[in-house]
């Protein structure tokens, strides 16, 4: 007890000190309270109060991130680490909920509901401060809770509304699925927990406990652990949420989910493995052999299972989950020290997902379907959107002149270097594959302007179409720029990104 | 004499009911009720191992977090099956199944 009591004021003391650490994401739980505050009582006054304080705490948090820069730092006993990783993945995070709360604006901005909007907006907030926990950690705890925190918000904000039976049913499938996921993973930390003693899974005591553990146990933990990681990035076998909940869920909840949970569970995936790959003992073989496999697995199934989708935003699920493969194949690289690649195909990737999803919600408002074939014959009517959603498309495969071509070519020269390097054959099989499925997703991706462009509409019927100039239009067309901008000149955005 | 094996076998016990709940999909709140086991069958592995972490007490204090976060997450998931219920006046995860390939 003494021991203790002498502690007590050093503990205060860090604490304390570690403050300064957690000012973003005080940003984030002000603009929360705030903004339900809002939705209680100033929204009968003015209708865009909640919507307003959102945006401008995203804003707030995104302005003091800028402030971290440079900075390397660790907080409340190494719970929280502030380095390059986690300022880059917290900068991705703060556009990606900007653009998210304008796309949740707009969509309900015409329809009336019984309950209030603006509860959507503190939702999106909260998974905001979780996703950046979630980026920031090496320590089991608060992993877990950052992943619980976005799952939930998550849960409530695909079934918030109930329009109708699809969004329900996604709904209960996301809940349902994703809480087993999570519950396994639980009982997997558990078990590591029992091997080490210690929640911190960079730490030396750590990976000494690992290594000294049965094989046979710390397989099964490793692998329930990568259950509720696989959930949140929805790899193979555990994505078969994705295409239900993507295809239910309200368009720009879809555009948030496939894009911003995947930021932070990526970066928590890489902090696994730059800290698990780098021993020569079984478990670090196990968790490599883990993630280039599922790798490859992702990758082919993805991509080849989104060939035969006729509705958009199902296709837009399955090319997520083949971008995720690839994200894996730029995990390799990360862990063995080249950091910028991963952060340049993840905010590529950010972009031409947000730049599809705005493309899609303009279209879904104005035809009222989601289906491929409703875009027969508007190439024509409503040649910008369209124009742009096929830049999109080419850079989702991975073609010049575009940003998708640069960060793929980042990733396989990399993995090429390893491979000369090292000379183990999972590495030539992960850039044969990763080939083979950016020609694959070329068959699907080109069905769009095919629709649009070259293929009539027998139907006079669509007449009425007047492409207005929506905020979500402007957004998609200056995302489209961007990314062809980034193709073009993508030495200025590497440079930020590796300074 | 109830050593740490016999906590492990209990909790690994716990595990299967609930991953047998969970796969057997009759009903939601059954699978809810399995994945409660399963979580339950976690605290019980953490508080029995954070008994030798007497430094730290990081496994209670991961038991407690985990006990919070299962509540919340199945007040979410009830909720949620209760609007499942309105529109589909059945909640057997087989009979709802609008979405699919």
């Amino acid at each position: 007890m003494n021991e203790f009591v002498f502690q007590v004021s050093d503990s205060i003391d860090h604490i304390i000190r570690s403050i300064p650490l957690f000012k973003v994401e005080f940003a984030l739980s002000f603009g929360f309270l705030s903004s339900i505050v809002c939705t209680l009582i100033f929204d009968k006054y003015w209708k865009h109060s909640s919507f307003f304080v959102t945006i401008l705490s995203i804003i707030c948090a995104f302005l003091i991130l800028m402030t971290q820069h440079d900075q390397s730092n660790f907080g409340f006993y190494n719970m929280l680490i502030v380095d390059k990783t986690s300022f880059f993945a917290r900068a991705f995070i703060s556009i990606g909920l900007l653009i998210s709360a304008i796309f949740l604006q707009q969509h309900f901005a015409n329809k009336e509901f019984k309950k209030r909007k603006g509860d959507l907006y503190s939702i999106l907030l909260a998974a905001g401060i979780g996703l950046n926990l979630f980026s920031m950690t090496t320590h089991w705890l608060m992993a877990f809770i950052a992943i619980e925190m976005v799952s939930i918000c998550s849960y409530i904000m695909v079934g918030y509304f109930s329009e109708n039976k699809k969004q329900a049913e996604a709904a209960m499938k996301y809940a349902l699925f994703g809480s087993a996921c999570s519950a396994v993973m639980l009982y997997g930390l558990s078990l590591i927990y029992g091997f080490t003693g210690d929640l911190n899974f960079a730490s030396p005591k750590h990976i000494q406990g690992l290594i000294a553990a049965p094989e046979v146990m710390v397989s099964i933990a490793i692998l329930f652990v990568f259950t509720g990681i696989g959930f949140k990035l929805s790899f193979v076998p555990f994505h078969l949420w994705a295409p239900d909940v993507y295809e239910g869920a309200p368009t720009p909840v879809t555009a948030f989910l496939s894009t911003v949970p995947k930021i932070a569970a990526i970066v928590l995936l890489s902090r696994l493995a730059s800290a698990w790959i780098s021993t020569p003992f079984y478990f670090s073989e196990l968790t490599f052999m883990f993630i280039s496999f599922v790798s490859i697995v992702t990758m082919l199934a993805g991509n080849l299972i989104a060939l035969r989708q006729t509705d958009i935003k199902r296709m837009m699920a399955y090319s997520s989950i083949g971008h995720t493969g690839f994200l894996m194949m730029a995990i390799i690289a990360y862990s063995n020290g080249q950091q910028n690649i991963l952060f340049f195909y993840v905010l590529v990737y950010t972009l031409m997902n947000f730049a599809s999803f705005a493309f899609i919600d303009v279209l879904e408002q104005k035809l009222g379907s989601t289906q491929l074939s409703s875009y027969t014959g508007l190439g024509k009517k409503m040649p910008i959107i369209f124009t742009c959603f096929s830049i999109i498309g080419i850079s989702l495969i991975g073609l010049p002149p575009t940003a998708g071509f640069i960060g793929k070519l980042f990733v396989f020269s990399s993995i090429f270097e390893i491979y000369q390097y090292g000379g183990d054959q999972i590495f030539l099989w992960l850039l044969i594959v990763g080939a083979l499925t950016s020609v694959i997703s070329l068959f699907y991706y080109f069905k769009i302007p095919l629709f649009a462009f070259l293929r009539n509409n027998k139907e006079e019927n669509i007449e009425n179409i007047n492409p207005a100039l929506s905020p979500m239009l402007v957004i998609g067309v200056i995302l489209t720029i961007l990314v062809v901008l980034i193709g073009i000149f993508p030495s200025g955005v590497f440079g930020v990104i590796s300074n | 004499m109830i050593s740490l094996t016999h906590f492990l076998f209990v909790s690994a016990c716990l595990f299967c009911i609930g991953l047998y709940a969970i796969i057997a999909k009759r009903n939601s709140i059954m699978i809810l009720i399995g994945i409660e086991f399963i979580i339950n069958a976690a605290i019980l592995n953490l508080v029995a191992f954070g008994r030798y972490d007497k430094i730290n007490y990081s496994g209670q204090i991961f038991a407690l977090f985990a006990i919070v976060l299962a509540a919340a997450a199945v007040a979410v998931g009830l909720a949620i099956i209760l609007n499942v219920y309105r529109k589909y006046k059945t909640i057997n995860p087989e009979n709802i199944t609008d979405l699919r390939d």
